[in-house]
């Protein structure tokens, strides 16, 4: 097992996203304190609207905070410009969602080369990074696969591997089993204990409690308030 | 993004639905095909006008005798010769005061048949004198040619020289050189052969290639001065049929040719004259140049106005398609001017791609139309594809892509990454 760093990846200090609504501001995350260390497997609960994808996008500079301070490997990052928030998404963030967002006009292999392209990478470089992700996930020999020609649980595989493709610390999963039947979920969260246990920082949002005794660290929000249990 | 993969990214988003692709195209297709025939036609027509013009000499003002219309002859009603048309007091009046002319050749059409064989061709004879050459521009065919000489006016030999044309017609494949043509009933041996490289015309009429030359004082000789019996007892006179003035310098081409028809005016009684200033067609052609190509322009802009609002409508219709595509490079990563240059690299190739197609379907049109106008027989359009035209043709289509994209390509970058993400 790689020797994991433990200072903290992830520090928001009263971090609340608000909306307006009717003229009234309602909280879509009360302010929230929270660190999580670097290679540590945070997951968000609770019910639905409670505020969990908010915190996710967040995390994934997706939004921007209302208040609050969110520092990314020491740095304040909600600041921060297009292009800047550009580059942490592509080099520092892996992204994965419940509906794997695979882009149906290129191949798989293309999908995953995707964020190296932004990383300005070499085409060949790319290439072979991409095929040995695909191959690590069991994808080898579908290189040349739509997504449309995938199940399921390949598509969340290759999103997987589109994550992993910048070799990022930090992987950000959007209910990442919600559209898998149970038994290709819980080979997805293999996949996702096998990360963290490479070093990775996995943070999941879920609504499956079961998924809890992989995680180190556990959040649950309700109604806009984070608790960490 | 670097440019192969931007390419590569592009390509495989426009191949992801061809046919509306290449339908989008068609706007900007049809307007470059349009822009691209009608110059090469107007080009074709423009260098067939300047050819002519400049075969008549730019340096030339040529005058031709004119038959006035019937009834405004003042004529004797003791002779039934009627005289018009550039007199030997007009030669002689013009060699001695216009200063500026450095050539003066006489022509006379000699108004007598020549036959071949048995059979009258359409050869026009003419008599001139040494200078012909160098006013019509017209050059020696055969080492062993030589032009009339101030010299050759010996009617017991006489001379000529034959057009190109008119030496096939004659003698066919046999060389022409020495051998003898029968103008009137006089027979005349062949010193030489000329051809006018720009297939030229005689004052504007009669085919340079298609002419046989004699001297001026042979057919004086013969001939006594040209009359032609009309029939009923009517006859015409004519002392020269053309008269070719050559500037010194092209400068001196306006101020010598108001001058000239200064004098005619005063001179002649009627108007039994023209006056042709090859400079002067020269440039009203390079006037109606401009207006062609104002006109053209013109219609190119509509033309691409209107495909350039066909690509931007598709590209607009692209986006809205393709809005979670966008919130997922986004979340990957892509930065605002990643989305905004593959949008309108994508519209630049697709204006482009319009552009090359158009440029093929222009010139294929061109020539059609080229054909379809030479299929009476009779001498069409002629259609000049020019290298300009083409690299002008695709600029504009880029340029088109550029202005119709950038609308498209930065609302799609300026999406909010999770509204693209959520958008259904």
């Amino acid at each position: 097992m790689p020797v994991q760093r433990r200072d903290p990846l992830i520090e928001l200090c009263g971090l609340s996203k608000t909306y307006e609504a009717g003229g009234a501001q309602i909280y879509a995350l009360r302010p929230t304190d929270l660190t999580v260390m670097r290679g540590a497997f945070l997951t968000v609960m609770g019910p639905s609207g409670s505020g969990k994808s908010t915190l996710l996008n967040l995390f994934g500079l997706l939004m921007r905070p209302t208040s609050g301070v969110y520092r990314l490997e020491g740095r304040s990052v909600s600041g921060l410009n297009d292009d800047a928030t550009s580059a942490v998404r592509c080099r520092t963030i892996g992204m994965v969602f419940q509906s794997f967002n695979l882009l149906s006009h290129l191949t798989i292999l293309e999908n995953v080369c995707v964020p190296m392209q932004y990383a300005r990478l070499h085409r060949s470089q790319m290439r072979k990074r991409a095929k040995e992700l695909l191959d690590r996930f069991g994808l080898e020999g579908r290189y040349g696969s739509r997504p449309s020609q995938l199940s399921g649980g390949q598509c969340q595989r290759v999103a997987i591997a589109r994550a992993l493709a910048n070799d990022p610390p930090m992987i950000l999963a959007d209910e990442p089993t919600g559209n898998l039947d149970e038994k290709t979920g819980l080979e997805v969260l293999e996949i996702f204990q096998e990360l963290h246990r490479a070093g990775k920082t996995i943070i999941m949002v879920t609504h499956n409690p079961a998924y809890r005794k992989y995680a180190t660290q556990t959040l649950f929000i309700h109604d806009g308030s984070a608790t960490e249990k | 993004m670097n440019v192969i993969e931007l390419g590569i990214t592009v390509y495989a988003s426009l191949t992801r639905h061809l046919v509306r692709s290449l339908l989008a195209t068609l706007g900007i297709v049809l307007g470059i095909a349009a822009v691209v025939a009608m110059l090469a036609i107007g080009e074709g027509g423009r260098r067939e006008a300047l050819r002519q013009i400049e075969s008549q000499g730019v340096d030339n003002i040529i005058l031709r005798s004119v038959k006035p219309a019937e009834g405004n002859t003042p004529q004797s009603s003791r002779s039934f010769t009627q005289r018009y048309g550039i007199t030997q007091r007009d030669l002689d009046h013009i060699q001695t005061v216009f200063e500026n002319v450095r050539l003066l050749v006489p022509v006379m059409d000699v108004r007598r048949e020549i036959y071949e064989g048995q059979q009258s061709t359409d050869i026009e004879a003419v008599a001139t004198t040494p200078d012909f050459l160098e006013v019509t521009r017209c050059q020696l065919v055969d080492r062993r040619s030589r032009f009339l000489k101030s010299t050759d006016g010996d009617i017991l030999d006489p001379v000529c020289v034959a057009g190109v044309k008119a030496a096939r017609r004659l003698f066919g494949p046999l060389d022409p050189i020495g051998k003898t043509v029968v103008i009137g009933n006089v027979s005349f041996r062949v010193i030489g052969l000329m051809e006018s490289p720009g297939k030229g015309r005689l004052g504007g009429q009669f085919d340079l290639n298609n002419i046989v030359c004699m001297p001026l004082n042979t057919a004086a000789s013969l001939w006594g001065g040209i009359t032609l019996r009309m029939g009923r007892g009517m006859a015409e006179k004519v002392d020269y049929d053309f008269l070719y003035l050559a500037a010194k310098d092209i400068s001196a081409i306006p101020g010598t040719s108001g001058r000239l028809r200064s004098y005619l005016k005063s001179v002649h009684t009627q108007v039994d004259y023209d006056v042709q200033v090859p400079y002067e067609l020269l440039q009203s052609a390079r006037k109606t140049q401009r207006i062609f190509m104002i006109v053209m322009t013109s219609i190119a802009a509509i033309s691409l106005l209107v495909g350039g609002i066909g690509i931007m409508n598709i590209m607009l219709a692209n986006i809205f398609e393709r809005t979670r595509e966008i919130g997922v490079r986004r979340a990957l990563g892509a930065r605002k001017r990643d989305i905004l240059l593959q949008f309108l690299t994508e519209s630049v190739l697709l204006t482009s791609i319009g552009g090359g197609l158009g440029v093929g379907v222009g010139i294929a049109t061109a020539a059609v139309a080229e054909t379809v106008s030479r299929l009476g027989g009779e001498v069409g359009l002629k259609a000049a594809v020019t290298s300009e035209s083409l690299i002008v043709a695709l600029a504009v289509s880029v340029i088109t892509g550029i202005t119709f994209g950038t609308h498209p390509a930065w609302k799609a970058a300026q999406l909010d990454p999770l509204t693209a993400l959520r958008h259904e």
